[in-house]
């Protein structure tokens, strides 16, 4: 009795301590902190934004129209997440947008988070990011939580799996994100030879 | 009792795993929903390419090389690259090698998108559109390492092995060394 019971509490523990490990990122890619430029000349690093209850890294074009397919979704997200302590940023890492056409972009679709020009696709490199869109989402410690797409279809009224919200739910109430690695197809980031 | 009940999750498991990766109800694969153009005398036909059929393309390549791209007509590289597929068809005619593209326009976009597109490139091989349940599987089952990026290819070898994968626009001189290599001529 009493053993079965020792190996119910150590049982307990153990999920006790893996899901504290994983919230808080053990075992996770690590992203290396950077600097870079927002389309509007402005330096942002990343570890600056550490006090955020997660921050978001989406990477995205203004040409390519799966991207462009999700730019109201992505104005919505930070609409909905930034109050919650979330930080949204985009990297446009694309060779031929410039600065001037990433700025009059999220103009033009309201995005109200800064878009990083990601010149010769350095942190696209670092990151491995290949596609737009193409989400990573960190904790304090700039592990990557979660990898993949916003959602699943880039129809809005196909959607099924909502995925970048689970996941930030998940992160919001101190819980592991259930799905971390999602895809979807999209346009490859247009990288300097 | 628990190893019962552990098989029991376990098999309970693979089943919905199984039905989650398997095609909808009502959708066939490439045996089936072939769409073809009346409008003039040429043929084109765009299957839908579920996750049997996809198996089968690989797998049952009777002796043939596979070259499989997968495009979209809203996909610019992809559209730029396309010319070369055909340059390749032609260029691999009377050997051994099948060139095969896989659109990933939405399946209900044959006749609107991808019908027009490939009467355009004076398509002469086979086109699929890819219409999966869950996007996820048809990017994992062409190649587990694909993000999902376009364009993409794909060579697979007459035993149905994957030889050759590269994300991103590719040129006719590339593809065709590829190929060759495939094939064991150099």
């Amino acid at each position: 009795m009493e053993g079965s019971m020792t190996r119910v509490i150590s049982q307990l523990l153990l999920a006790v301590l893996t899901v504290s490990m994983l919230v808080a990122g053990e075992g996770k890619k690590k992203v290396a902190d950077f600097t870079l430029e927002d389309c509007n000349g402005v330096k942002h690093t990343l570890s600056d934004y550490r006090s955020s209850k997660a921050i978001v890294l989406m990477f995205i074009a203004t040409k390519c129209p799966v991207s462009n397919a999700y730019n109201t979704r992505m104005a919505e997200l930070q609409k909905d997440y930034a109050s919650k302590g979330v930080t949204f940023i985009g990297i446009n890492s694309n060779k031929q947008e410039n600065a001037e056409e990433v700025k009059n972009h999220a103009k033009e679709h309201g995005f109200e988070f800064p878009i990083l020009k990601d010149w010769n696709n350095v942190i696209a490199d670092k990151l491995e990011a290949s596609v737009t869109p193409e989400i990573y989402v960190l904790n304090s410690g700039l592990d990557v939580l979660y990898h993949g797409r916003i959602d699943d279809s880039q129809r809005e009224n196909r959607v099924s799996s909502k995925d970048l919200r689970a996941a930030l739910d998940r992160i919001l109430s101190g819980k592991a994100v259930e799905v971390e690695v999602t895809k979807a197809f999209g346009c490859s980031i247009k990288r300097v030879q | 009792m628990t190893r019962f009940a552990a098989r029991v999750c376990l098999f309970a498991f693979c089943a919905v795993c199984l039905w989650g990766c398997g095609s909808k109800p009502g959708q066939e694969g490439s045996s089936g929903a072939v769409v073809r153009d009346s409008a003039t005398t040429q043929r084109i036909e765009v299957s839908k390419l579920d996750a049997p059929a996809l198996a089968r393309l690989i797998q049952e390549r009777h002796g043939k090389v596979l070259f499989l791209n997968v495009w979209a007509t809203w996909c610019v590289p992809c559209v730029e690259e396309f010319p070369d597929l055909v340059k390749l068809h032609h260029a691999f005619a009377g050997r051994p090698v099948e060139i095969v593209g896989v659109s990933a326009d939405f399946d209900d976009e044959v006749e609107s998108k991808i019908i027009p597109f490939l009467k355009k490139q004076n398509v002469p091989f086979r086109v699929y559109v890819a219409s999966f349940q869950r996007q996820e599987d048809f990017i994992n089952g062409v190649h587990t390492s694909w993000s999902g990026a376009l364009p993409a290819s794909l060579i697979i070898d007459s035993k149905g092995e994957r030889k050759w994968f590269q994300v991103g626009k590719g040129a006719f001189d590339q593809f065709k060394l590829e190929i060759e290599k495939t094939l064991g001529g150099l």
